[in-house]
């Protein structure tokens, strides 16, 4: 008891001294708060992010994966003809077969999507913005989806690689519009997101095969379309070739995006959101099959390639996990199931997910250097400062060892007299750090959030504006876990930044007041250390004969 | 019995190369006043260290009530058995009197009660007064300091005290009260009362005197 007594004595007795040491934990403890508690902020907003998020995947060709097959076989020469004909034969999966993944255990659920590209038909005019004749667009290349269309995992892997399906031959001609069939109301992410909404009419019944569509609403302006009304549609590569469907519906959409694809994306108005016709797979499933049957077909005499006037379309199908855990056991499952190496399984959700961490992370990891930074150099400067207070108390040591206070009890009362200002710093160093770590961790994470917007912005601008960010998720749909806000996203020419966890709870909580009273002891006994060491080592004949 | 027994001891502050105190036998008393004298350099000092525990003999052994003091716990020896009052005192400068005594009991451990009281009796007792005992020591005078010491070290009632020149400081009257102090001490508390000193006054009013001389056997006699 009386060695407490003393330790008070002591603190009360060097208040400048003390005062300092104060300071200097105060400075350590609030850093520290606010480092742990950036950090419990960042492991929250990611498990209750990824426990929020639903996640889909796809199956796709890989065709990267088929390279390097290629070239294995091949060796050294004739490698790059094997390589073609490789990715030339490289064939999307059938709907027959994308089901037959889908009966995997792990698969939640399954839904899919057909898409086509078709002309206007009639009085039925497309929306160009572009200033070129889209119908005059030429050329083979061939686009296939729109924005709202994000189970095709547009942009995904980067390169080769990429989930995006491509139509089978690589020939045809590009429509006025982006038509898309869907099979459940699920795939119509677009509305789902709240990005598209109905204003008009209503929606068509997800497995009906009727001639029914909905459209764009500026489409209906500018064509005087009322719901109720016809359109026409025309195969871009047989303009006598016409389909008649109903409007029945009218959206909008917030989506300015255009999906990025091969140079001559930008002048297509198929990329255009208003020139996006949906309708149920059963629908678009119908015309294409109806297409395939009257098409003409002929083999070019040069290259020996069969050409068809039939519509391209390509189907793609999204498998739904309830967990990460799920997803990766599915990805193990399906090639047990038969799945070739030459395809893979990839899901953008979490690539958006991972993405929408970035800032976030790169937060963290810099507070956790700077919170072990702070604590080393706090820790030198106690021990320096230990190391000093002690030789100065060395008479002091001296004169209670030689009335009978045993070392132990002198190094306790050191001990004591550090750790009761350690607390009282710790203490108002963890109430300063809870008022402020909350806005100064949203403050740096905002400033996360900009470098990290502005170089992807950079990596945008050096690729002319079209991607170039590998992994860049294509939907705006960042996890929404806990406190985390996803920050709009910023349309860029040709391509779309990352949605990143822009706001989070920093707030002090049990576990870091647990690990900032671990650290405060830590600290004490760390910095203690050095004086044990020199109280043990002190003879008390010698100090009071140097004295004397 | 004799309290302390020195047995053939000897001292070297550099591992027996020049030794201090070589071949001392000598045994202490309760109830009796000592005086250590000796030139300078004798190993008047060194004794008392090794006597209050603070040191161990380098060669003989000194016996507290019959046991090795080298083998037993000499901080507790320190803390209930001896009071020593050293030469400078060895005050702690930022306490007050009273909390310097009263420290000196709380680190012996002897449950006392009304320790405050009791230090404050002990201090005007050895003639200081109750402001002053509630005085900073380093505003107390030399003489004061040295009562101060006084009353440390009596005040867990050891057996045995130790005093290093405890008058050297002192003018004519205090160092007879300080003596007086002693002697009553010994004769009415039955205490064991070792004082080095220089002055020939203090050995003359020592109930024995141990005279050291460098290579030179002690001789006890009587006053």
């Amino acid at each position: 008891m009386y060695i407490l007594k003393n330790a008070w004595k002591s603190i009360s007795r060097s208040k400048g001294r003390n005062i300092l040491i104060g300071i200097i934990v105060v400075v350590i403890a609030l850093s520290s708060c606010i480092a742990l508690c950036i950090r419990r902020a960042a492991d929250r907003a990611r498990e209750e992010s990824l426990a929020s998020l639903q996640i889909t995947a796809q199956i796709s060709v890989d065709r990267q994966a088929m390279m390097e097959n290629a070239r294995d076989q091949a060796g050294d020469s004739g490698g790059h003809d094997q390589m073609r004909e490789a990715m030339q034969g490289a064939d999307e999966l059938s709907l027959e077969e994308l089901q037959t993944y889908a009966q995997s255990e792990y698969a939640e659920d399954f839904y899919y999507t057909i898409s086509s590209s078709m002309n206007a038909g009639g009085d039925l005019e497309a929306i160009d913005t572009s200033g070129s004749s889209s119908s005059t667009s030429s050329g083979e290349e061939t686009t296939e989806s729109s924005q709202d269309v994000p189970e095709l995992p547009e942009g995904m892997e980067g390169g080769m690689g990429g989930g995006r399906q491509q139509p089978p031959g690589g020939m045809g001609t590009e429509g006025d519009f982006t038509v898309t069939g869907y099979s459940a109301y699920e795939a119509m992410t677009g509305f789902m997101d709240g990005d598209s909404q109905l204003t008009d009419g209503s929606v068509f019944e997800a497995d009906t095969s009727e001639m029914v569509c909905i459209i764009n609403e500026e489409l209906a302006v500018l064509n005087g379309i009322n719901v109720g009304d016809s359109i026409t549609l025309t195969n871009p590569n047989d303009e006598e070739e016409t389909y008649a469907l109903e409007v029945i519906g009218l959206y909008t959409t917030t989506s300015t995006q255009t999906f990025q694809g091969g140079p001559m994306m930008g002048f297509s108005t198929a990329t255009d959101p208003a020139n996006q016709i949906y309708m149920s797979y059963n629908t678009l499933k119908s015309i294409v099959d109806q297409s395939e049957a009257n098409a003409e077909t002929e083999t070019d005499s040069e290259t020996g390639m069969e050409l068809t006037t039939a519509l391209r379309s390509q189907t793609s199908g999204t498998y739904v996990f309830s967990d990460v855990e799920s997803y990766e056991a599915f990805q193990e499952d399906v090639r047990d199931m038969g799945l070739s190496e030459e395809y893979t399984v990839s899901s953008s959700d979490l690539n958006a997910y991972e993405q929408s961490l970035v800032p976030l992370e790169n937060l963290s990891t810099f507070s956790t250097y700077f919170f072990l930074v702070v604590l080393a150099i706090g820790g030198i400067i106690l021990v320096v400062f230990n190391i000093f207070n002690i030789r100065e108390r060395k008479y002091e040591v001296g004169v209670l060892t030689a009335i009978g206070m045993k070392k132990g009890k002198v190094a306790i009362q050191f001990i004591l007299e550090l750790f009761m200002v350690t607390f009282i710093a710790l203490i108002i160093g963890t109430a300063a750090g809870a008022v402020s770590s909350a806005p100064i961790a949203n403050q740096l994470l905002s400033a996360q959030v900009t470098s990290q917007q502005s170089q992807v912005q950079q990596q945008m601008e050096n690729f002319g504006g079209r991607g170039g960010q590998g992994g860049a998720p294509q939907d705006g749909g960042a996890p929404d876990g806990g406190e985390g806000v996803p920050e709009e996203p910023e349309g860029g020419f040709g391509g779309q930044m990352a949605s990143y966890i822009s706001d989070i709870n920093a707030s002090i909580d049990l576990t870091v007041v647990v690990e900032l009273i671990g650290i405060g002891v830590l600290l004490t006994l760390v910095s203690s250390c050095a004086a044990v060491v020199f109280i043990l080592r002190y003879e008390p004949l010698k100090i009071l004969a140097n004295r004397s | 019995m004799s309290i302390l027994k020195l047995e053939n001891l000897g001292y070297s502050y550099d591992r027996q190369k020049t030794m201090v105190l070589e071949g001392l036998n000598y045994e202490f008393e309760k109830g009796t006043v000592y005086a250590i004298v000796g030139k300078s350099g004798a190993g008047k000092t060194t004794l008392l260290s090794l006597l209050s525990g603070l040191t161990t003999a380098t060669t003989g052994k000194i016996l507290f009530e019959d046991k090795d003091l080298s083998k037993i716990d000499r901080y507790r020896f320190r803390s209930r058995d001896v009071g020593v009052v050293f030469q400078s005192f060895n005050l702690l400068p930022h306490m007050t009197a009273l909390e310097n005594v009263v420290l000196s009991m709380d680190i012996s451990g002897k449950g006392q009660r009304n320790k405050k009281e009791a230090a404050m009796e002990l201090l005007i007792k050895v003639g200081l007064t109750e402001e002053k005992a509630n005085r900073r020591v380093l505003k107390l005078s030399g003489g004061e300091q040295q009562r101060v010491a006084i009353a440390r070290a009596l005040s867990y009632h050891p057996d045995i005290i130790l005093a290093d020149e405890p008058t050297g400081n002192l003018d004519m009257g205090t160092q007879d009260e300080i003596i007086g102090i002693f002697k009553r001490l010994a004769s009415e508390e039955d205490k064991c009362v070792i004082i080095v000193t220089h002055s020939p006054v203090v050995a003359e009013s020592a109930d024995a005197v141990l005279e050291l001389a460098p290579l030179r056997s002690p001789s006890k006699s009587a006053s």
